[in-house]
């Protein structure tokens, strides 16, 4: 939790004159923009922090003897995915907390706190059920882990730190097309602007897509690495 | 390792003789086999080698690309991100070349083999040289990684090749002092496990300096303290004179004094832990 305070506490110093530039949106501080994006940060790492315990297990024979007990199959993947969906509120609640009382304002009050609660729980199950498929594949705590970069490298080629409007050329291009722009973008609107039910229903709607493609590739290797039991 | 045994025991020979004369002699070939043996490790790992090259590329390409939009901030001391980019990813690649070697010297400390380097019949300092010299020639990949890159993507450097070597001794430098720091943990905790906090005391120096913008972008905020404090911000400057201007003795000799600063610092703090190790 603490490497994306710090990343948003050096940024929001180091770019607060940056919200003056033309085409910057009308936020109050960098704080501000920054922290819908801190808390989709704080939840993507967790998640990959977190989902590499599945792979643990596997490693360690924990899985096996949970396969060997009279417990139903999905429930192994489900309590594993439980977690992560509490973790994802905890996380989302402390940073929530941490930048209010830093002094960054929410236009869009407890209704789009809410919101961005939701959208943590449902991104934290989304990472959670990508990294349970990566452990159920590989059985290698480090092969999930190796993943850490890429979502680093998918967090910064969107508009998590800065808006797209004010980039250029390709990166431009590939992060106006980044799906976790569109998340960050959504939530972000409720964050600056105030509440909207379109904005809301967007940020959930991308989150729980995203969700349903992961949970689904998570059964899929769970029940391959039943078979093979 | 045929080298150092070879030089260990030629060195004791010669100490019997001359001890002080024969022992200061055999520091470097013992210094230099150390770096030698840590750069055959890191090349027969491709796993590590592959981040030491692509993690500055993606540093230029995603600062670059993320933060673009600050030259337009009133001051800014160059309009091409690259040039501002550049040499901060330079210097953070080899921040991490200290990290990589410091790293490995945990290795050693854990399953055993540090204490029969310990052993040898040799000047230990060698063996915190090796580690040393190790690092700041891992720095160098970096510099010949981003330089012919940002030189590709149209980055002009005004300071030419007197620029390139201010940047490749702070780089250099950096290497070195972020070695120290390492070792000076891991000598201390002997163990690699401590690589996390390795990591975060090289994060916090060089991100609490002047990494994405000027010293006066930053001014009535908490970080304009912690930055001009931070005697990153002036090793910075100095790897930063020839990209933005004109190599200038002004930013040089700062860059100068804060390496010298943080050699003092952190080897001391290097030193008295490895002096320790066997006790």
């Amino acid at each position: 939790m603490l490497f994306p305070l710090l990343i948003a506490a050096v940024n929001a110093a180091s770019l607060n004159r940056t919200i003056d530039l033309p085409g910057f949106p009308p936020v109050d501080s960098f704080l501000q923009f920054l922290l819908p994006a801190t808390v989709i940060q704080g939840v993507l790492f967790g998640g990959i922090v977190g989902g590499a315990d599945v792979a643990l297990d596997i490693q360690n024979g924990f899985f096996d003897r949970l396969l060997s007990s009279p417990v139903a199959r999905p429930a192994i993947l489900l309590g594993r995915l439980g977690g992560a969906v509490v973790l994802g509120a905890v996380q989302a609640l402390f940073f929530l907390v941490v930048f209010v009382v830093f002094g960054a304002t929410i236009e869009g009050g407890v209704a789009a706190v809410a919101v961005l609660v939701v959208v943590a729980m449902i991104l934290a199950l989304a990472v959670g059920g990508f990294a349970a498929a990566v452990g159920l594949r590989t059985g290698s705590q480090e092969a999930v882990q190796n993943f850490f970069p890429l979502v680093f490298v998918m967090l910064f080629i969107s508009s998590a730190f800065f808006p797209t409007t004010l980039m250029n050329g390709w990166f431009r291009w590939v992060a106006e097309r980044n799906p976790l722009s569109w998340l960050i973008n959504s939530v972000r609107d409720l964050v600056i602007y105030g509440f909207d039910g379109a904005d809301a229903i967007r940020a959930v709607g991308i989150a729980a897509g995203l969700a349903l493609i992961t949970v689904a590739m998570a059964a899929g290797q769970l029940r391959r690495r039943v078979r093979a039991v | 390792m045929t080298a150092q045994v070879s030089t260990s025991s030629g060195s004791a020979r010669a100490s019997a003789a001359n001890p002080a004369l024969a022992s200061s002699a055999a520091v470097w070939p013992v210094a230099w086999a150390m770096a030698r043996r840590s750069t055959v490790g890191t090349l027969r790992i491709p796993a590590s080698v592959v981040p030491m090259i692509v993690m500055p590329l993606f540093f230029v390409v995603a600062f670059g690309g993320a933060f673009s939009a600050v030259t337009m901030l009133p001051g800014f001391p160059t309009s091409n991100i690259l040039n501002w980019v550049a040499p901060f990813a330079v210097l953070q690649g080899a921040s991490f070349a200290g990290f990589g070697s410091a790293f490995s010297v945990g290795r050693d400390l854990e399953n055993g083999f540090y204490d029969r380097l310990l052993m040898a019949p040799t000047r230990r300092v060698a063996l915190m040289l090796g580690a040393l010299l190790y690092s700041a020639m891992r720095a160098m990949v970096p510099v010949v990684i981003v330089v012919p890159a940002v030189l590709l993507a149209g980055v002009t450097i005004d300071g030419g090749l007197a620029g390139v070597a201010m940047l490749v001794v702070a780089a250099v430098g950096v290497a070195i002092s972020s070695g120290m720091w390492g070792l000076g943990v891991v000598y201390r905790t002997r163990t690699q496990r401590a690589g996390g906090l390795i990591q975060v005391g090289i994060f916090a120096a060089m991100f609490l300096s002047i990494g994405t913008v000027p010293l006066s972008a930053m001014e009535g905020t908490w970080l304009y303290w912690v930055a001009r404090l931070n005697p990153i911000t002036q090793v910075l400057e100095m790897a930063r004179s020839g990209f933005v201007g004109q190599v200038a003795w002004a930013e040089v000799w700062p860059g100068l004094v804060a390496l010298a600063f943080l050699f003092v610092v952190l080897g001391t703090f290097a030193w008295r832990a490895f002096r320790r190790l066997d006790q």
